[in-house]
């Protein structure tokens, strides 16, 4: 069963079905996956603000680390969940948009940036754990990690012109067109 | 509203934003990111206020701390903001969801604005009673909820039609 199999199956589940066809459904679950995202990013711009030595400065990167990241995950998930659902409306049209797959290629190397800061960075981060700022890897990763999630966020609004979902009629274009 | 959304439609400014297919988009992304730090500052601050967080150091100072980016996120959408009606005037100014957000973003300021100032007047005693206090609690969870509902209708303003005929969109044609 390949890939294409896997999401027509997908498309005619009865879950997505019921997505498809219900009029509050996808705009609720939209609306949940924005705040996921948005917390994600602001959760993870309050630690690279920090590495950067832009803000928080005064306070230890490993306990606003440890106090921010379960969130982070928390937002995370609920990103994703409500992300998959979306999907499963149309799999095969989001799998072969091309902004849907830039977006995914991102989120992937967010996940190394993150590795790369552990292995590098992260060994020490005992010793610049109350500087202001961290050494050049870990303002490195995450100027990097500002970048991806701010790329992100773009190419998931460029998905959203691309495959559209917005079901209120495009009206200042029907305005325009009456003017000719 | 509709004639003022229609003059609007014609104006300079929004034909150069329409013609150029990147703005809105563009735009758009820069206004998420702004909400993305809105909501990490109510939030950070909201884990302080329940002691969940952040406890090494005051109330008013984790306040102070997120103040800046706060106030500086809004000055970004707002401005954002204004760009996107301007863009698209009819779509925003003739939907429901538009105006029941702005007035819960009058009602989001207006919190942020007294907390600050409530915070600046009585910390001695906010210290003291915050992280256990029910009425400091709701307070902070009310804050999240109504940033919350202006993301959930700024949203819906694509999808106005979840409201029905109470959507001046639905009457248009």
């Amino acid at each position: 069963m390949d890939i294409v199999d896997t999401l027509r199956w997908l498309e005619g589940s009865r879950l997505a079905s019921w997505l498809r066809d219900s009029l509050y459904a996808f705009p609720l679950i939209e609306s949940l996956h924005v705040i996921g995202l948005t917390m994600v990013f602001g959760m993870i711009a309050v630690l690279d603000l920090r590495l950067l030595g832009l803000a928080s400065t005064r306070r230890p990167f490993l306990r606003l680390a440890l106090e921010t990241l379960k969130w982070t995950w928390g937002a995370f998930g609920l990103t994703v969940s409500t992300g998959v659902l979306m999907f499963s409306t149309s799999p095969i049209a989001y799998y072969q948009n091309v902004q849907f797959r830039f977006k995914m290629a991102l989120l992937v190397l967010a996940g190394v940036n993150v590795l790369v800061f552990n292995r590098t960075a992260g060994r020490s981060v005992d010793r610049w754990d109350r500087d202001p700022a961290a050494p050049f890897a870990g303002r490195l990763a995450a100027a990097v990690s500002l970048l991806i999630w701010i790329g992100v966020i773009f190419l998931g609004r460029w998905v959203g012109f691309t495959k559209a979902t917005d079901l209120t009629p495009d009206i200042d274009s029907l305005i325009n067109l009456e003017r000719f | 509203m509709l004639d003022f959304a229609r003059w609007l439609a014609q104006t300079r400014i929004s034909l150069a934003i329409q013609t150029h297919a990147w703005v809105i988009p563009t735009v758009q992304s820069v206004h998420i990111a702004a909400i993305g730090l809105v909501m990490s500052s109510v939030f950070m601050v909201d884990l302080r206020l329940f002691g969940w967080a952040g406890t090494d150091e005051t109330l008013r100072q984790t306040t102070r701390r997120f103040a800046p980016w706060l106030w500086g996120a809004l000055v970004v959408l707002f401005t954002t903001g204004m760009l996107m009606i301007l863009g698209e005037p009819v779509r925003e100014l003739m939907s429901l969801s538009f105006w029941l957000k702005m007035l819960l973003i009058g009602v989001g300021a207006s919190l942020a604005v007294a907390f600050q100032l409530t915070l600046g007047r009585h910390d001695g005693d906010w210290e003291a009673a915050s992280a256990h206090h029910w009425r400091a609690r709701c307070l902070g969870t009310v804050t999240l909820l109504v940033w919350c509902s202006i993301v959930i209708l700024g949203r819906l303003i694509a999808y106005d039609h979840v409201w029905g005929s109470w959507s001046p969109a639905a009457n248009l044609d």
